[in-house]
């Protein structure tokens, strides 16, 4: 249906000569020699420790970095984390299965869909839940939307930390339109609670499917826009590329999954390896790059963005009316005008809302691939309708252990930079 | 052979015991304390090159008697295949867990979140320090006798409904409000019935509170 707009061809700039940049590792600090320092005729010089956050715009939320300095070059990196710490993770174990979809969303407020999706799919497992076609099509066309949004906020921050002002106001004037559909389908712009274990809360309002329509439409060419925008820019691509290198070994020895790895040159996604909520039946790409420096990092993203709105074409192809929620009615509340005429709704309505419904015991986990990396919700169930234990892997956690590793040897406005393509989300990194 | 088969049979050869849950499509390798690092490091070998999560469960108040009360879960992936497998360890409270830090740098961060959210130490860690909560609190937060500072509900004349008291029926060791405690919730053949909690019981008169 929507077509992409002729690609302008891109001009074929000159390749700027590859920077004479030293090796990094290789730098040497000099020692210059001075009569400022008095007798010991060198100059005095001495290990910076520096202290950058909690409350810092290039922290993307409140991330505290201790860093090492010699000179301009970072020698030591050491992340601290925790000031977002809400204890979700206890938080849910004391709710009922209904009840902690609403958490699932903060955690990740960029991406909350990619959790309520994470969460919901294993208490489907345990309950055993049948999530009908139209609700199936519907996650999918919202979590791809998500993360087009998702990615657009880190195109834009990441590209203000470099000092570039305007691609922000681009990218968040497309953020703006997907969650304005997010918000005529969920009611809220960033935390929806929209999906249901066995389908969606509600179905679409009217007007839903030409207003993402409209929005795919030009979606393709606005992504042109934005590469052409940066990727040729000689400045960027200065900062950016052989810039928080990350090889493939390392990413996988530091569990770093998502784009980040695909930018390394592996080509793990989960949608595609091990699919799940109905991704085998769309036809996508898993976009990877070889360098795994940050220039790449962003590069993937935005290529990323192109494929996820490829999947949501598709989806709304597929979005055929029907039912959005599972019919088993120990699991879904029955609809609101059943109770008027049924004891029997009446009865289940109670139950589910007083106590909720008992998964059996077991555990659960469904591996998912949030717009940072592999996002898994995993449950042991007690037989209660609280969950035992539940527990998030964050890839934003995993994601962040790359800093200290690829955040040294270099100045340290790469440091920022190697923040702003990791991509790390605090709410998702704390919990 | 794929990574997952030369684990199992790793795992086979071990005399560990094998898992297969009837609700997720993923093993579960029990290991023993004393030679979970070895069958880690032949996981490892075997092609399970990224660790992906590491979970430290309390089964203090699990309603099937388990070996330990703690158990941590490690979460294996072979990046290429997207073969999974998990291992689950058993470890009483107190005893410290070998470190698979040498093994997958990625544990380090894991391990600290365990060691912080449960207090079970890792031996050989580089830098096992609190990771999320505040340097000043005193516990670990995910244990189950962690309390969770809730305040209870308060009525005239000193009567309070006991947030816990509230829960009772949620949760799989109590009956609910309706005295029915779900076939599935709890294996009966094997533990008496517990006295069913009524609205009564929940508000308790002339209750202090402390």
């Amino acid at each position: 249906m929507t077509k992409a707009a002729d690609k302008p061809t891109k001009q074929p700039a000159k390749q700027p000569k590859p920077p004479k940049l030293e090796t990094r590792a290789e730098v040497i600090v000099p020692q210059v020699s001075s009569s400022l320092s008095g007798g010991s005729g060198l100059l005095h010089t001495e290990t910076m420790t520096l202290n950058v956050g909690p409350q810092h715009p290039s922290t993307h939320g409140v991330l505290r970095v201790v860093v090492d300095m010699e000179g301009e070059y970072v020698t030591k990196v050491v992340p601290h984390i925790g000031y977002l710490h809400t204890g979700f993770e206890k938080t849910m174990e004391n709710r009922t299965y209904a009840q902690n979809i609403t958490f699932a969303p903060r955690m990740d407020y960029l991406h909350g869909f990619g959790y309520e999706l994470a969460y919901v799919l294993p208490v489907e497992q345990l309950v055993g839940a049948v999530v009908p076609e139209r609700a199936m099509t519907l996650r999918i066309l919202l979590v791809e939307l998500n993360r087009i949004s998702s990615h657009l906020v880190f195109l834009g921050t990441g590209l203000l930390d470099l000092g570039a002002l305007t691609p922000f106001f681009y990218t968040f004037r497309e953020r703006e339109a997907v969650l304005d559909i997010l918000e005529a389908i969920g009611g809220q712009r960033l935390h929806q609670g929209y999906f249901r274990v066995g389908g969606v809360a509600k179905d679409s309002p009217e007007g839903f499917e030409s207003m993402v329509a409209k929005f795919l439409e030009t979606f393709d060419a606005k992504l042109d826009e934005y590469q052409n925008l940066f990727e040729g820019n000689p400045i960027f691509q200065e900062r950016s590329k052989n810039v928080g290198v990350l090889t493939a070994d390392t990413a996988l020895e530091l569990g770093i999954t998502g784009p980040n790895l695909r930018a390394s040159g592996v080509a793990l996604d989960h949608r595609k390896t091990t699919p799940y909520a109905g991704y085998e039946a769309y036809d996508f790409n898993v976009i990877t790059r070889d360098h795994g420096d940050c220039f790449d990092r962003f590069v993937v993203r935005v290529e990323e963005m192109r494929e996820s709105a490829k999947i949501c074409r598709q989806a709304l192809q597929k979005l055929k009316p029907g039912p959005i929620q599972d019919d088993n009615r120990k699991i879904t509340l029955p609809p609101r005008a059943e109770l008027e005429t049924s004891m029997e709704a009446v009865i289940h309505h109670f139950k589910l809302v007083t106590e909720g419904y008992h998964p059996p015991k077991g555990e659960a986990y469904v591996p998912t691939e949030s717009a940072r990396g592999e996002l898994g919700c995993h449950i042991v169930s007690d037989g209660g309708s609280m969950p035992y234990r539940i527990h998030f892997r964050s890839p934003s956690f995993v994601n962040l252990q790359a800093l200290p590793v690829i955040g040294i040897g270099g100045l340290f406005a790469d440091l920022i930079t190697v923040i702003a393509s990791l991509d790390p989300v605090m709410g998702d990194v704390d919990r | 052979m794929s990574a997952l088969l030369v684990a199992l049979e790793k795992a086979a050869l071990r005399g560990f015991e094998v898992q297969s849950a009837e609700y997720t499509p993923f093993k579960t390798v029990i290991a023993p304390l004393e030679t979970m690092k070895a069958y880690l490091f032949d996981c490892k070998a075997a092609g399970f090159r990224l660790l992906s999560d590491v979970m430290g469960i309390d089964y203090l108040e699990y309603t099937t008697f388990m070996p330990e009360r703690f158990a941590v879960s490690y979460n294996l992936l072979e990046p290429h295949t997207g073969e999974r497998l998990l291992v689950k360890v058993f470890v009483p409270d107190g005893t410290p867990v070998p470190s698979v830090t040498d093994l997958w740098r990625t544990a380090d961060f894991h391990e600290r979140e365990v060691f912080d959210l449960f207090g079970l130490e890792f031996e050989g860690h580089p830098d096992l320090r609190k990771i999320l909560t505040p340097e000043d609190l005193d516990g670990h937060p995910l244990r189950k006798d962690f309390p969770l500072g809730e305040t209870p509900t308060l009525f005239r004349e000193g009567r309070f409904l006991d947030p816990a008291a509230f829960r009772a029926g949620l949760t799989g060791k109590d009956s609910g409000m309706s005295g029915y405690r779900g076939g599935s919730r709890i294996d009966s053949s094997l533990e008496p019935r517990l006295p069913t909690a009524s609205p009564d019981s929940m508000v308790r008169e002339g209750g202090q509170l402390s």
